[in-house]
């Protein structure tokens, strides 16, 4: 679903004799009707796609033996629905979607909406902090560069962003952790907290809130440690493309003439960066920041390895190398839905900025 | 300008914050230092459960050791002779059918209550019927009471073995009462599972604090526990990718690495034990002897040439120091193994002269293995490769066919490859196990190899199975893998290395073929 499709939407006006609803609600129960036929077609790849690949679940779950012992692999496929035709496994999966149920981890032996309760808030709290280092520094970054252009902070800026847009995401992750933890000695090891502390209780799963509600300050300071290395090297893709938006964006703006009007007016610098520049550079930056928490969610696969941190990576790799399928859909719909949501957030916010696309 | 000051003032202060919290992060000492009560372990987990009646994973195992009692057990890591555990002694009939167990007392759970012959019919009896990944350990073993103290297990055919699987973990002895109340009804319906991977209902040194498949497992040291008090009153164990293994264990973030490979154990600080030793694991060649499947690989000669063809010496050295040949197909721990002076040698002249008594003229035949599996650390695509280049040597040409673990698998066990480069790992330490790699069993139906190919092994093999005595079983066992050297279609290669890094300060480390690690015999210096 691209965003410049529901803006043009969003400026068509209502047809008369049917004021019923707000344009807002209206808006958002339109896209909430989209986001449903979507988690459905989600469903739907996910499940043909998994069910094409060559490969039999039964030889990633049950031992040597046991998989060539009839018996056992007949009663372990009935215990999953793996012996029923392909349509019908279909439809009962989505019966128990409509009921919240996402079936059981082959893998696991738990529901894998559990198991999604607890991987899903570790990858939110390390992408959520990536995504915020990232907007923070990025737009920070290109501000700077376009104000400074062609001097050597704009070049140096300039070679930060290609790094940050070039270099793998695992190389960084490794050297990163080789280089902060083992060499200088400034960050904690691996996972979410020090093993001998122990996570705090569960509240919403983010470590560092949790333990904050807890009062627990030695959990905490360990999470922020554990955190900060692992969300620096996923937020430097972003933090390169953002700044290179954002400098290109705000140079864009600067040479318009209502700037040019406000600078001879005699405003201050401040009210013209915050109120004339920025407000306009930050519509195609918003765009990008969207497509790029895309990209986060799949460097956290190889980040969250690197560093054994428990999230929705790790887990959607183990699920489809072991060929589970209620886990892999699982996961499908999460991150189907975050991507739903993320675009939603985006679209709003362009009216927030924007006043041309405000709904009328 | 003001605004370009105050912007950078703001993202100095930003990098400041940032670079704060990272050293307060830092500053706090590393987990777990020697001599705490904490023991951090690094693994790559393969662990689906910890209801020891459906664990089968080597993590699953580690776990199961730590919490459950078995009657019979291993003393280190000596597989050849199992010692009492729950059990005080055991005797085997002559004809190897009935094996009596007499229970210790004074065994109690966690929980205080005594471990008696019911908790041991019912949990031995639940693992059987259960029809979970270790069922068929217990296959056609009926289990009974005979008085409070005693139980014996009796088994269709002779069953000399079953002393050495009852060391099993997945055979760990369950608080029959605690499980029944937990939905255990002790056969396929059994829904104990959920609440024995929250808590465990067992008598061994420790018990479960926390369990999670993917990320970790903390045991506590169980209060109750008859026997020693292990060491550590808390063990972490952690699912950590091998490379970050490493530079945890150099660092001291954690004690112990299980997963390292040859490479990754060279130079490594003087402050760190390294443990390095064969594991049972054992690396093969298979050559399809199905006609339908291959006319090549079905010719005695094309597969004595391939025999005679592989550099061994030079697959040892990408396995690394520890690394070992394989003589046969049982490993060098268990009863009957070969020993290491029988192992086949290069002869690459003799290779080529087979290979031009075969009568096939430069053949080309498909290897298929499984790419991101890796053994004790050692993948199958450099064994691969190496292989492609000896049998280059020779005339043969290799042609590559690398798949993921779950489609390789699909094709090895349907006996569809035309060759296939696999490892085998004993179920439990004996060897009549390996009688899988003759014609009609398992193994060998996967080679292509029907029952009745080679009648004079197929009675070796049925010798083998009925010996009873360790010395006429190793004479037997020995017998079946020379005549499977000379005339089969397997090709053993090695056993790689079991590396277990660890901190100076933890004593007792030591690799074991069934479990791994024996978290409770760990000490601190």
């Amino acid at each position: 679903m691209s965003a410049s499709a529901e803006k043009g939407a969003a400026v068509t006006p209502p047809r008369p004799r049917r004021p019923a609803l707000p344009p807002l609600a209206r808006f958002l129960i339109r896209r909430l009707l989209v986001a449903v036929l979507l988690a459905w077609g989600v469903t739907l790849v996910t499940f043909v796609l998994t069910n094409l690949v060559p490969g039999d679940p039964v030889a990633a779950n049950l031992g040597q033996r046991a998989m060539n012992d009839p018996e056992i692999v007949a009663q372990w496929r009935a215990e999953h629905g793996l012996d029923r035709p392909l349509w019908e496994q279909y439809g009962l999966y989505l019966q128990g979607l409509v009921q919240g149920d996402l079936g059981t981890s082959q893998q696991s032996h738990r529901p894998v909406s559990q198991d999604l309760a607890q991987a899903v808030p570790a990858t939110l709290e390390l992408a959520g902090a990536a995504i915020l280092i990232s907007l923070v520094l990025g737009v920070a970054f290109g501000v700077i560069a376009a104000l400074r252009r062609d001097r050597l902070s704009d070049h140096l800026l300039r070679l930060l962003s290609l790094i940050g847009i070039s270099v793998p995401t695992f190389w960084l992750a490794l050297v990163s952790f080789y280089v902060f933890f083992y060499r200088l000695q400034l960050t904690p090891g691996s996972g979410r907290v020090d093993p001998a502390l122990g996570a705090p209780p569960k509240v919403t799963g983010l470590h560092t809130v949790d333990a904050l509600l807890a009062g627990q300050w030695d959990v905490y300071t360990s999470a922020v440690g554990h955190l900060i290395t692992p969300a620096l090297v996923l937020a430097l893709y972003t933090i390169g493309l953002l700044t290179r938006f954002t400098r290109s964006a705000v140079l864009e703006v600067l040479g318009q003439d209502y700037v040019r009007a406000g600078r001879a007016k005699g405003l201050p610098g401040r009210v013209i960066l915050f109120r004339y520049v920025l407000r306009s550079a930050l519509v195609p930056v918003i765009t990008v920041a969207g497509l790029a928490f895309g990209s986060l969610l799949s460097g956290t696969v190889l980040v969250e390895a690197i560093f054994a941190w428990p999230g929705i990576g790790q887990y959607a790799y183990k699920s489809a190398t072991t060929l589970d399928l209620p886990a892999v859909m699982g996961v499908g719909l999460v991150v189907g839905v975050v991507y739903l949501v993320i675009n939603l957030i985006v679209d709003v916010l362009y009216g927030v900025i924007d006043p041309r696309v405000r709904l009328r | 300008m003001a605004t370009r000051s105050q912007t950078a003032a703001l993202l100095l202060a930003g990098a400041l914050a940032l670079a704060a919290c990272g050293g307060g992060g830092g500053a706090q000492a590393p987990a777990a230092q020697s001599g705490g009560k904490t023991l951090v372990i690094d693994t790559s987990f393969d662990l689906q459960t910890a209801d020891p009646g459906r664990t089968y994973e080597p993590t699953g195992l580690i776990v199961g050791k730590a919490t459950y009692e078995t009657l019979l057990t291993f003393e280190g890591s000596d597989v050849t002779k199992p010692v009492p555990a729950l059990a005080e002694s055991y005797e085997l009939s002559k004809d190897g059918k009935v094996l009596t167990l007499k229970l210790k007392q004074g065994a109690t759970f966690a929980d205080g209550s005594p471990v008696t012959a019911d908790d041991v019919v019912f949990s031995l009896t639940r693992v059987r019927d259960m029809k979970g990944s270790p069922s068929f350990l217990l296959d056609g073993v009926e289990i009974e009471k005979t008085d409070d103290t005693t139980v014996t297990m009796t088994s269709e055919k002779p069953n000399a073995a079953l002393p050495y699987i009852l060391p099993n973990p997945a055979l760990g002895i369950l608080n029959s009462d605690v499980v029944k109340e937990n939905g255990g009804t002790a056969d396929a319906q059994d829904k104990a599972e959920q609440y024995l991977n929250a808590n465990s209902a067992g008598s061994g040194p420790y018990e479960i604090e926390t369990f999670d498949v993917s990320s970790q497992v903390v045991l506590k040291a169980n209060g109750n526990y008859h026997g020693d008090k292990p060491a550590y009153e808390k063990v972490v164990i952690r699912n950590v990718e091998s490379a970050t293994q490493k530079l945890n264990v150099q660092r001291g973030d954690s004690q112990v690495a299980l997963n390292l490979s040859g490479d990754q154990v060279t130079g490594m600080p003087d402050n760190l034990q390294v443990k390095k030793s064969a594991s049972a694991n054992v690396f093969f060649l298979l050559a399809n002897q199905n006609p339908e499947i291959s006319e090549v690989t079905t010719n005695p000669k094309f597969v004595e040439a391939v025999r005679k063809g592989v550099d061994y010496a030079g697959l040892l050295e990408l396995a690394g120091e520890g690394a070992a040949r394989a003589p046969g197909v049982i490993p060098s721990q268990i009863l009957g193994a070969l020993p290491e002076g029988e192992a086949v040698q290069r002869d690459v002249e003799g290779a080529k002269a087979a290979l031009a008594e075969s009568g096939l003229s430069d053949p080309t035949v498909k290897l298929e293995y499984p790419t991101e599996l890796t053994v004790n650390g050692l993948s199958f695509q450099p064994l691969a490769e190496r292989i492609q280049a000896n049998l280059k040597e020779v005339g043969i040409t290799v042609d590559l066919q690398p798949a993921p673990v779950t489609t390789a698998l699909d094709n090895y066990r349907n006996g569809k490859e035309e060759m296939g480069l696999w490892y085998w790992g004993p179920d439990y330490p004996d060897p009549n196990i390996y009688l899988a790699f003759l014609p009609g069993q398992l193994v060998g139906e996967r080679a292509g190899w029907k029952a009745g190919s080679d009648e004079k092994l197929e009675q070796l093999g049925e010798k083998a199975g009925a010996a009873v005595g360790d010395e006429a079983r190793t004479e037997a066992y020995q017998e079946v893998q020379r005549e499977l050297n000379a005339s089969g279609p397997f090709v053993p290669l090695i056993q790689p290395s079991q590396n277990i890094v660890a901190a100076d300060s933890v004593t007792g480390v030591e690799y074991h073929p069934v479990w791994q690690i024996d978290v409770a015999d760990l000490g601190a210096k």
